[in-house]
C-alpha cells in the first residue's frame, strides 16, 4: 500500500489537478486536501457500491467476473461528473482495485481508503512545501527540473517510510 | 517515460516478470496506436477520450482474467500514449537527445488535426504518414522497455543481492530515477562530423 501512496502521490502532484502557483503555498495546500477528500469520497463510494451490488445474487457472478471493468466504468463516470483529471481517474481505479483485493470488511476497506487518501495528501503537502522552499534556494542548473523533483520524492518517501516504521 | 515507469514500482515482481510486463505494455501501445489511427474517423471529437479509456479498462480486465496481472500497467500505457494523443495541443514539443533538438512528435495529435480542418489525403499518402507516426511510437516503446528492464535489474541487484534496505521501499528507486533524469538532462555534447 505504501508503494501505491508514493507512486500516485507523485503522479497526482505532477499531473493531477491544476496546481495553485508555487508562490501561494496556502492555496496549494487547501487544494491538495480538497482533492484528497474527493479522492476518499470517490473511492469509498465505489467500494460501497461494489459491496451493495455483490449482495444481489442475480448479478453477483457477472460483477465478480468483471471486477476491473466495473471499477473502471464507475471510476470514469464519477471522475467525469466531478470534472477531475485523467490521472485522478487512473489513481482511483488502482486504489480501489488494491483495496478490494485485500478482501476486508466494508468498514475496514473504507478505513484503508481513508489511509491511502491521507497518505497521498501528506506526500503532496510535503512535496509542495519543499518545492516552495526550493524557490528561495540556489538550485544548480543541472539538477533543476525532473532530477530535483525525483530526488525530493525519494527523500519524502524515505521519511514517510521511517514514520510508518515507528508507528506500526 | 519517468512517469510511465512509476506504476512498475507497485508490482512486487522480479526482473523476468517485470520485463514481460514491460514488453506487454509496448506491444499494447503499438496495437493501440495502430488501432486508433485507423478507426479515429468513426469517433466524434467528444467520444474519442471515453473510447480510449474504455479501451484501456477492457484490456485491463482481459489481461487480469488471463494472466492475473494487476491493472496498474494501464497508467504506463496512458503516459506512453502519443504526445497530445487526446489533447488539442497543435504544436509538438521538442526533446533533447544527445544535445540535439528533436521534435517529440512530428505528426499532430488526432484532435489537433481535426482542429486544423478536414483534410483527406489519398490512401497511399496516409499509409506513408502512418509509417512515420508508427516509427516514432516504435522507438518510444523500445526505449521504455529498455528503461524498465534496466531499472528492474538495478532493483533486483540492489535489493536481493546487495541487500540495500532503501530498495525495499520506493525511496531507492526514486533516487535511481533521479540519477537517470540527471544524466539524461546533462547529456554530453556531441560534436558534429
Amino acid at each position: 500500500m505504501f508503494f501505491l501512496i508514493i507512486t500516485f502521490g507523485f503522479l497526482l502532484a505532477m499531473r493531477g489537478a491544476r496546481p495553485a502557483p508555487l508562490q501561494r503555498p496556502v492555496e496549494g495546500f487547501k487544494r491538495v486536501w480538497r482533492e484528497a477528500i474527493d479522492f476518499f469520497l470517490t473511492t469509498s463510494l465505489i467500494l460501497v457500491f461494489w459491496t451493495l451490488i455483490t449482495t444481489v445474487k442475480e448479478i453477483q457472478p457477472f460483477v465478480r467476473e468483471y471486477t476491473i471493468l466495473s471499477f473502471g466504468i464507475a471510476a470514469y463516470l464519477l471522475s467525469r461528473y466531478q470534472k477531475k483529471t485523467d490521472v485522478f481517474f487512473l489513481s482511483v481505479i488502482a486504489s480501489v482495485f488494491m483495496i478490494a483485493s485485500e478482501q476486508y470488511a466494508l468498514l475496514q476497506e473504507i478505513l484503508l481508503a481513508g489511509t491511502v487518501s491521507a497518505g497521498i495528501a501528506l506526500f503532496q503537502t510535503c512535496f509542495l512545501g519543499l518545492r516552495y522552499k526550493l524557490l528561495f534556494s540556489p538550485v544548480p542548473v543541472p539538477v533543476k527540473g525532473w532530477p530535483i523533483l525525483c530526488l525530493l520524492a525519494g527523500f519524502i518517501s524515505a521519511v514517510l517510510w521511517s514514520l510508518k516504521s515507528l508507528v506500526l | 517515460m519517468l512517469l510511465a515507469y512509476l506504476p512498475f514500482m507497485i508490482y512486487p515482481y522480479g526482473f523476468f516478470k517485470t520485463s514481460i510486463a514491460a514488453l506487454w505494455i509496448v506491444v499494447f501501445l503499438w496495437f493501440t496506436v495502430a488501432f486508433f489511427w485507423f478507426v479515429r474517423s468513426f469517433f466524434p471529437d467528444r467520444s474519442l477520450k471515453p473510447a480510449f479509456f474504455l479501451w484501456l479498462v477492457v484490456w485491463a480486465q482481459a489481461v487480469w482474467t488471463l494472466t492475473k496481472l494487476p491493472p496498474y500497467w494501464i497508467v504506463s500505457a496512458f503516459f506512453l500514449a502519443p504526445v497530445s494523443f487526446l489533447d488539442d495541443a497543435v504544436n509538438p514539443n521538442h526533446v533533447r537527445v544527445f544535445s540535439k533538438e528533436v521534435p517529440r512528435s512530428q505528426y499532430l495529435s488526432i484532435s489537433a488535426k481535426r482542429k486544423l480542418g478536414p483534410s483527406k489525403p489519398p490512401f497511399w499518402k496516409r499509409r506513408k504518414k502512418f509509417g512515420w507516426y508508427f516509427f516514432e511510437r516504435m522507438l518510444t516503446g523500445i526505449g521504455f522497455a529498455g528503461f524498465v528492464m534496466m531499472l528492474a535489474l538495478v532493483r533486483e541487484i540492489a535489493e536481493k543481492h546487495l541487500g540495500i534496505q532503501a530498495f525495499k521501499e520506493p525511496a531507492g528507486m526514486m533516487l535511481v530515477v533521479a540519477a537517470v533524469a540527471f544524466l539524461w538532462k546533462n547529456q554530453p555534447y556531441r560534436k558534429r562530423g
